[in-house]
């Protein structure tokens, strides 16, 4: 049970996108500098996070990416759920009991725990926020380049 | 992210084995018939639990598997990682080396992968095999006290 580079590359690219949005529009090229993804691949995200109402676009020669929310109020399972699909173990965690993918469905012996690593899963994932993982890096890397800085 | 058929399948044959075996040796083609799940599959899925000290095999007619503990000692944590490897949620071999370098893959690490895996880890080794047994009785209705009436 996997997360996919489009889920990693994708919060990674977000959250530096929160983090130098401070100057207005974000271009993909300096993300794609900074972390090191194909400007290719974040365009890609980029779009599926724009349908999904997480960044918007802006156009025109000092144009990019700007988060279209506060970036409290975006968590990483709305990033993560928008680019993997829901996040489960299983598939059939998602299935109704009109619609089963399963002829064993309500009587099946691990359905029960699946369900609950789901639930566990996306507890952590809508418990953090873009935010959070803004002011831990501010915190614990910009800090100590400071720091650095500072005493030289 | 999805779990594979190999973790999904070998803890359904778990629980199965565990319901149907009361002491004896069960033979993975009723496993098999039982969980719809094909008896060449099952072998694949049994050699690596028994590697793992899971299962015991018995060879002959009357031959089969048997759990090698009683299924309160064993913690789906331990069968699912006997067949996945490692329950995490992103791929330790794609993690890049963070020697001196800290940016903001190691924080999206430390903050979300690390406390999703031990979220994932921490449920896994609560739930024992009995705790899915006890619960798919319930489920379909099976009462131990039925075999001696």
């Amino acid at each position: 049970m996997k997360i996919s580079t489009k889920g990693r590359y994708g919060l990674e690219a977000l959250v530096d996108l929160a983090i130098h949005s401070s100057e207005g529009c974000v271009s993909l090229k300096s993300i794609s500098e900074r972390c090191d993804i194909s400007e290719a691949y974040i365009l890609q995200i980029f779009l599926v996070l724009r349908r999904a109402g997480i960044v918007e676009s802006v156009r025109g020669a000092q144009g990019g990416y700007m988060l279209a929310k506060k970036p409290s109020e975006i968590t990483v399972g709305d990033v993560l759920t928008a680019l993997e699909g829901p996040l489960v173990p299983v598939a059939c965690c998602i299935t109704s009991k009109e619609d089963p993918i399963c002829e064993r469905y309500g009587k099946c012996a691990t359905f029960g725990f699946w369900e609950s690593v789901m639930n566990t899963l996306n507890d952590v994932a809508y418990s953090i926020t873009i935010d959070d993982l803004v002011e831990y890096y501010k915190n614990n890397v910009l800090n100590n380049d400071y720091e650095i800085e500072y005493y030289i | 992210m999805k779990f594979s058929t190999k973790g999904r399948y070998g803890l359904r044959a778990m629980v199965d084995l565990a319901v149907n075996s009361k002491g004896e040796h069960v033979a993975l083609c009723s496993i098999a018939e039982r969980q719809g799940i094909s008896t060449n599959y099952l072998e694949q899925v049994f050699s690596t639990l028994r590697k793992s000290g899971l299962v015991k095999s018995v060879k002959g007619a009357q031959g089969g598997y048997i759990l090698a503990e009683p299924p309160s000692d064993i913690k789906v944590g331990r069968i699912l990682r006997a067949l996945e490897g490692p329950l995490s949620v992103i791929d330790e071999k794609s993690e890049t080396s963070y020697d001196n370098e800290i940016g903001i893959e190691q924080c999206i690490k430390l903050c979300v992968w690390d406390k999703m895996n031990k979220a994932l880890n921490d449920l896994a080794d609560s739930v024992t095999l009995e705790d899915l047994v006890d619960n798919y009785r319930k489920l379909v209705g099976i009462d131990d006290t039925m075999y001696y009436i």
